[in-house]
């Protein structure tokens, strides 16, 4: 299996790193820019410029990977090609789906290798370079070493070992070249696929939404009376910022902590059974005996705890970032929400009621139209209408 | 990508020629109408396409051959094994329009295998493997293998993109050579909405008429299926159309509303007839697909299957050769029913028996006096612990009951789980087997 592709989605991907070239030469001298010098680099490492949107501040970038143009297109490469799977069914393409706000809308959390069961929402990845650490629960510090925990999941795209895949890739002929001009005649190695798949993640910026024009770039008009209100809400009575942070120059809107949102737990609790939509308005329900009898049992997710062991950290899950919100349902850690309505109303009612849930989740009383604004304020997230937040989004495979 | 004008010319020249097919045929009922020769006596061997298991064997996909032939020493008996390596979702095959070579395919790595039967039947070879479907057409999941003359229709589940049901028809030639693609349709259609999503192929050259179904993506159907009921966003992610296309121009000509997973197709095998039997999965419904009085396709549910509310799931069907009965296998409960469907817009169960704790294909011979049952659905949606038995099971059918042959446990054979069967008979004594191979075997 490769991943060569069509003719009209090569136009398409060639037309929309054109266009990210020239978005970020536009927009230059407007916004924070994480630029790297080329004084001493090889020839081949052509700086790439990753220039922060309005509402974000400048890109961390780690010292020794500086972005390159070499090195992010070929991260990008890596990126779509399922040959990178174990069966070659799977590229990290398949669960961050470009048109789906890189996570997949789809499903609640992936599929991998020979159907397994992934026990997390795929996380988005726009705005992921801004991440201090990485996974729902934080266990990676770099995106660098980051890619290889996918690579080599059984349950994700199952590689048999790190070698394996370096062996596949040294002896695929279209990537003949590519590691060495990119790294400076290193070849394909742990660092260098990490590398380059770091640095064409870290391209996968989002922001200037209305938000961002309203809160940072002066244009009052730029939210609507409703989504105005829905902002208020957020800061004050809702208290999403209290995670979700907004800052006097910028908006992250996290604080990469963990919490305990009660969902966590609340899936842990076996249910009686659930409710199917069969077809449109044709409802069923299965029992929890069929459920069982037609699947694996769950596999338990403690979250953060699994990590450290805190039994403080019981089912804690980092806050994620809310840009582009609004493209990357179903929400929370296991996908488990389906719309912003959905999750507004859960904080709304203060959670589950979980042991150990957040001290910061408690019922909050909102009105029917409170709870409405402040979906109204988080579709607002999203970047500019018919202009996509990433100019990555809408690439084919 | 664009397909070639001299294939497309090609295409149109060949898809111009079947309409000038004899009468339409199938399995043996369920066939491809231009197979060269179906087997109207006794079949020799059944072929079931198999599963590899972690832990069963030697875990791989393979091809079981079983001898089948009552008079035969080695009757109800795995005569041969024939493993691809590793597994890839083994799923359906079909027959080359000479009935020599059997395309069966992978819906997980989209392998297309294609196996020597005419040879020897007995000892089915490997003679090609197609590893281009999903690089050619940007497809995934071959599904259907449906002949036409020098060709194979090779209908896809989902996609490169996203791992939806959004996919298309790929054609190919019978040296295994990529032709030319189809799009399912998308958008809205006369008011329907036309969902992109495939699974089956029928056939009715009279009618210009090439019927499609759909069912899911690469997601769904490689998800395990506990988890796959309580994700309602995944839940959405089935197909609830069948368009019907244009056979000679290749163009969808009507998009029709079939909510709940139509699956198999089975046209009335009668010369003249103009409708097809579906059944939907989820909703468990039996559709009849057939031209009003104004020539205009039309779908309409026209019986339920069990009780709907229960999820029965209406898989695997096959009609009669004289289209007046309908065997109805339903997974959940492990049943097959049988419809009297003398008056297709009126469909009765007579009769219904439980084949095992699970169970999915049925195919009939053709005089419908023998019915052979496999178990296995999807490898990640099958049952689990005792309730997952695999097995080909033997059937006579008297016209009222059905009284049970042999059985063959897949598990304790080391094989796996058993799926798609297809039959072959060998060749008759004293005739050539190439290339007069296909009429000798037409005429037992």
């Amino acid at each position: 299996m490769t991943s060569r592709r069509c003719c009209w989605s090569r136009a398409l991907l060639e037309g929309a790193l054109l266009a990210v070239l020239l978005l970020a030469r536009a927009v230059a001298a407007e916004v924070p820019t994480a630029e790297v010098s080329s004084a001493q680099m090889p020839d081949a490492e052509v700086p790439f410029a990753i220039h922060a949107p309005l509402g974000l501040p400048a890109l961390p970038l780690p010292a020794d990977n500086p972005p390159t143009a070499a090195k992010v297109e070929l991260g990008r490469k890596l990126f779509f090609d399922r040959r990178l799977s174990f069966n070659g069914t799977m590229s990290c393409a398949m669960c961050h789906v470009p048109e789906q706000g890189f996570t997949s809308n789809e499903l609640r959390t992936p599929v991998g290798n020979e159907g397994a069961s992934a026990r997390r929402n795929a996380p988005g990845l726009l705005n992921v370079a801004y991440h201090p650490r990485l996974f729902h629960d934080g266990r990676e510090g770099a995106l660098e070493t980051q890619v290889w925990g996918p690579l080599l999941a059984p349950d994700e795209m199952a590689n048999p070992s790190l070698g394996h895949v370096l062996d596949r890739l040294r002896a695929l002929p279209d990537y003949a070249g590519l590691f060495e001009a990119a790294f400076a005649g290193r070849g394909a190695s742990a660092d260098t696929v990490g590398a380059a798949l770091a640095s064409f993640q870290r391209t996968l910026v989002a922001g200037d939404s209305r938000f961002d024009r309203y809160r940072y770039g002066g244009a009052r008009d730029a939210l609507s009376a409703e989504e105005r209100a829905g902002l208020a809400i957020f800061t004050g009575k809702g208290r999403c910022a209290t995670c979700h942070l907004i800052g006097e120059r910028d908006a992250l809107l996290s604080d990469f902590a963990y919490h305990n949102t009660g969902i966590g737990w609340l899936r842990s609790q076996e249910g009686a059974g659930v409710e199917v939509e069969l077809a449109p308005g044709v409802r069923a329900r299965v029992s929890a005996a069929v459920v069982r009898s037609i699947g694996a049992a769950p596999r338990s997710d403690l979250g953060r705890f699994e990590i450290t062991r805190d039994p403080r950290e019981r089912w804690a899950y980092k806050t994620p970032m809310l840009r582009e919100v609004a493209a990357t349902a179903p929400y929370m850690h296991d996908g488990s929400l389906p719309t912003l309505e959905a999750v507004v109303e859960y904080y709304d009612r203060g959670g589950a009621g979980a042991p150990g849930q957040s001290p910061l989740i408690a019922p909050l009383q909102l009105s029917v139209a409170e709870r409405a604004a402040v979906v109204a304020f988080l579709k607002a997230l999203s970047g500019r209408p018919g202009k996509p937040a990433s100019a990555h989004q809408g690439e084919g495979r | 990508m664009k397909t070639p004008r001299i294939r497309l010319t090609a295409m149109a020249v060949l898809l111009s020629s079947m309409l000038a097919a004899p009468q339409l045929a199938a399995d043996e009922t369920c066939n491809s109408p231009y197979l060269s020769s179906l087997i109207k006596g006794q079949e020799d061997y059944v072929h079931v396409w198999t599963l590899g298991v972690k832990g069963v064997g030697d875990e791989s996909d393979k091809l079981v051959t079983v001898d089948v032939n009552p008079q035969s020493p080695d009757y109800g008996k795995v005569v041969h094994v024939l493993s691809v390596g590793g597994r890839g979702e083994a799923h359906h095959g079909g027959f080359s329009d000479d009935r020599r070579y059997l395309w069966a395919g992978r819906l997980d790595d989209n392998k297309i295998f294609v196996f020597d039967i005419g040879s020897n039947p007995a000892a089915p070879t490997l003679v090609q493997t197609i590893a281009d479907f999903a690089d050619k057409t940007g497809f995934v999941g071959p599904h259907t293998f449906y002949a036409l003359p020098g060709r194979m229709l090779v209908q896809g589940l989902s996609n490169t993109q996203d791992h939806g049901g959004r996919t298309g028809i790929a054609v190919y030639n019978n040296k295994g050579e990529f032709v030319a693609k189809y799009d399912m349709p998308t958008g809205e259609h006369d008011g329907v909405a036309a969902d992109g999503y495939g699974y089956d192929i029928g056939i009715n050259p009279q009618k210009n008429a090439l019927l499609t179904s759909s069912f899911t993506g690469w997601n769904n159907y490689m998800m395990d299926f506990g988890k796959l009921v309580q994700d309602a966003e995944a839940m959405k992610r089935f197909g609830s159309t069948m368009v019907m296309w244009d056979l000679k121009a290749m163009k969808p000509q009507k998009v029709m509303s079939v909510p709940g997973s139509p699956l198999e197709i089975r046209w009335s095998l009668k010369a003249g007839d103009n409708w097809a039997l579906t059944a939907t999965a989820l909703t468990s419904q039996l559709v009849l697909v057939k031209q009003d009085a104004a020539g205009e396709w039309q779908a309409k549910a026209v019986a339920a299957v069990g009780d709907p509310a229960q999820i029965p799931l209406p898989v695997d069907i096959s009609i009669t050769a004289d289209a007046k009965g309908l065997w109805v296998n339903t997974f959940m409960d492990g049943k097959t029913r049988y419809f009297d469907i003398s008056n297709p817009e009126a469909p009765v169960q007579t009769y219904e028996k439980v084949i095992g704790k699970q169970v999915n294909m049925v195919s009939q011979s053709w005089d419908g006096k023998r019915v052979y049952f496999t178990s296995s659905l999807l490898a990640n949606w099958d049952k689990r612990g005792a309730d997952d038995e695999q097995f080909l099971k033997l059937y006579h059918w008297d016209g009222k009951a059905l009284t049970e042959q042999f059985a063959l446990d897949f598990h304790a054979l080391g094989l796996g789980r058993a799926h798609h069967m297809k039959f072959s008979a060998k060749p008759a004594p004293g005739t050539a087997r190439d290339p007069g191979r296909g009429v000798a075997i037409a005429q037992r």
